[in-house]
């Protein structure tokens, strides 16, 4: 089985500070919920369930840090489709579609969704373009029926929803799916020697452009310090008069 | 001779940086109270590839692991622990790299490098320490097996290894030239690992007292050769020298920013204390002291790296980070006030710790007397 595995790199979110248009950090990242999808990977394939991890992210050459931090975690090999643009979520899906097309995983797992933007739906919409069946926000997965299905377990808001797709599908991880594991030295050794293919959207044969633009991006309005109250007729009155909430 | 980094050098070392801060520093001060050793910090060193750093020693020389385990040094604040991987790495790791059979490197190194082995080493004797070759622990050979008694004392490790590189004398009349050394597992018949010694600092390293009584061990576990001992440990020493305060480097650097910070935050009559002369003084001479410290190290770590000797250079290494860490330590509580003497700055431990590195690995006289005689005298 070879799973695609989508990765976004994103501000370091313990780092990250808001100015003009976007978030911004000394240091990039690997998503957090990216991370997860590649720990979950590994695991599979450890548990000899898969025979190969591929590795794709869409950027600069300077994401070629989180490439190597992906390949170090044991990813096997990477594509880094070359745009430096600030794509929206519809544009990544066409050309991770280009992706899948090229590579022919029989499951992606990607992150439900990037922490810089907080969009969600790059693995819905993909998932639409396919054709393929999804399971997002998911907690835990397993395969069936000499790996042509998969059960999964979803977290939302009611409680846990258990559904079985077949594959290929796109999964989409939650937090809670695992904690990913500390790349080792060795493992950073090793990641020198394996290969990252750099592909334009030519290449792969799309051509996207973003339908939506960010415009700005700002910080939520700062709470105003609160003041203690003597007694609680005063905080009634502050409550009737000033907050005007009774 | 160079030091700068190469990307992958600077990206290996935030690497270690990064893993160290994030996962090895949870009860600390908790620990130290009560002697407790952190398997599960051992562990996660293991996995990450802490005591693997000397096998393969592809991660770009020797002067990238000593500048490794400097980084560990400053990233992780429980100096215990480090202590017990040095222990592990220059005294079972380095003995079986260079002396083992490929039969016993096949049976323990992957074990002692993944972190699910423990190793040390058992040289000094009640009677012979800094005189460690005056050794009394005697290996008989009956058979296939050797049989050990004898005692040991400051054994690292002792009661928590899995491994155990044992020195002890084949024929005392042969002297130096009669000295083995033994890989002994844990639980051999005969080996009593009797009461945990009570320490002063490095309280989370456990160290004890072990007992040899008519302790069998299986021919094949004799390391290098018969009378190969001085030989191995020797060998052994110079690189346990070199390398064993790499990580008090890194805890120098750690002392100094905490001290730095604090200099500028505490104010006194109105100003930071860091505006006092006196003061900044004490900053700037442990600044000095680490700068030093760790030029001394990276010609260490370069000069090894290029297979010259470095006799000399180990004992001057030793004996120079000692002296500086214990001074950066005492200085670093005086800066802090009465503050650096409460357990919860995390100052005093510093010292406490300090204090143990002009002892082992050879006393600082010892590292004198090295390098006195390499001069000469």
């Amino acid at each position: 089985m070879k799973i695609l595995v989508p990765f976004k790199s994103v501000p370091d979110p313990n780092d990250a500070t808001f100015a003009g248009e976007a978030a911004s950090a000394s240091k990039s990242v690997i998503n957090p919920f990216d991370e997860i999808a590649i720990e979950e990977a590994l695991r599979i394939r450890e548990r000899g369930e898969a025979t190969e991890i591929v590795g794709v992210t869409i950027g600069a050459p300077s994401v070629d840090e989180q490439i190597r931090a992906a390949l170090a975690m044991g990813v096997d090999r990477a594509i880094r489709i070359d745009d430096a643009r600030a794509l929206d979520p519809y544009a990544v899906a066409r050309i991770l579609r280009a992706v899948v097309e090229k590579e022919a995983p029989h499951v992606v797992i990607m992150g439900k969704q990037a922490v810089d933007d907080d969009s969600n739906q790059v693995g819905q919409i993909l998932a639409g373009l396919l054709g393929w069946p999804q399971a997002t926000f998911v907690s835990s997965i397993e395969f069936l029926d000499n790996k042509t299905r998969a059960r999964c377990t979803r977290e939302t808001d009611a409680g846990l929803e258990v559904v079985e797709l077949d594959l290929p599908a796109i999964i989409t991880t939650d937090l809670r799916l695992n904690e990913p594991r500390y790349v080792s030295l060795p493992g950073l050794i090793r990641a020198r020697r394996k290969p990252i293919e750099v592909l334009t959207c030519d290449q792969v044969g799309v051509n996207v452009r973003p339908l939506t633009t960010v415009l700005a991006v700002a910080r939520p309005p700062k709470r105003p310090a609160g003041t203690r109250v003597e007694s609680v007729e005063e905080l009634i009155t502050k409550l009737k008069q000033e907050a005007k909430v009774i | 001779m160079d030091f700068a980094w190469s990307d992958q050098q600077r990206e290996l070392l935030n690497a270690v940086g990064r893993f160290a801060s994030q996962q090895l520093n949870y009860d600390v001060i908790e620990n130290d109270r009560e002697g407790i050793f952190n398997h599960e910090a051992w562990k996660k060193c293991g996995d990450f590839g802490i005591q693997g750093l000397l096998v393969p020693t592809d991660y770009g020389g020797l002067g990238t692991t000593v500048a490794a385990l400097e980084r560990l040094g400053y990233a992780c604040r429980d100096n215990g622990l480090l202590f017990s991987i040095n222990a592990h790495m220059w005294t079972a790791i380095i003995p079986l790299v260079y002396n083992g059979s490929e039969a016993q490197k096949k049976k323990y190194l992957p074990g002692l490098c993944n972190g699910t082995l423990i190793g040390g080493n058992a040289m000094s004797e009640p009677n012979s320490g800094s005189d460690a070759f005056s050794l009394t622990t005697t290996a008989i050979k009956k058979g296939s097996r050797y049989i050990l008694n004898g005692s040991k004392i400051f054994v690292t490790n002792g009661p928590i290894a899995d491994l155990l590189v044992v020195f002890a004398t084949v024929d005392k009349t042969r002297g130096t030239d009669g000295i083995s050394a033994f890989l002994v597992e844990k639980n051999s018949p005969g080996m009593n690992v009797a009461r945990k010694l009570e320490k002063m600092g490095l309280r989370t390293s456990p160290m004890a007292e072990v007992f040899f009584e008519n302790c069998e061990v299986p021919e094949e576990n004799l390391l290098g050769k018969e009378g190969g001992g001085a030989f191995l440990f020797t060998r052994s020493m110079t690189w346990e020298r070199g390398c064993i305060l790499a990580s008090a480097v890194g805890s120098m650097q750690r002392l100094l920013e905490t001290c730095i910070r604090y200099a500028n935050e505490r104010k006194q009559g109105g100003q930071s204390i860091g505006k006092y002369q006196l003061v900044a003084s004490k900053i700037v001479d442990m600044k000095v002291r680490v700068e030093s410290s760790r030029h001394m190290l990276y010609y260490y770590g370069w000069l090894s790296g290029h297979r010259k000797s470095v006799y000399l250079e180990a004992a001057m290494t030793k004996l120079h980070i000692a002296d500086c860490w214990v001074k950066c330590s005492e200085d670093a509580i005086q800066i802090h006030g009465g503050y650096g003497y409460m357990t919860e700055y995390e100052v005093e431990r510093e010292l406490r710790d300090a204090i143990a590195s002009k002892l082992y690995s050879g006393t600082s006289e010892i590292q004198r007397n090295i390098v006195a005689s390499m001069l000469g005298l």
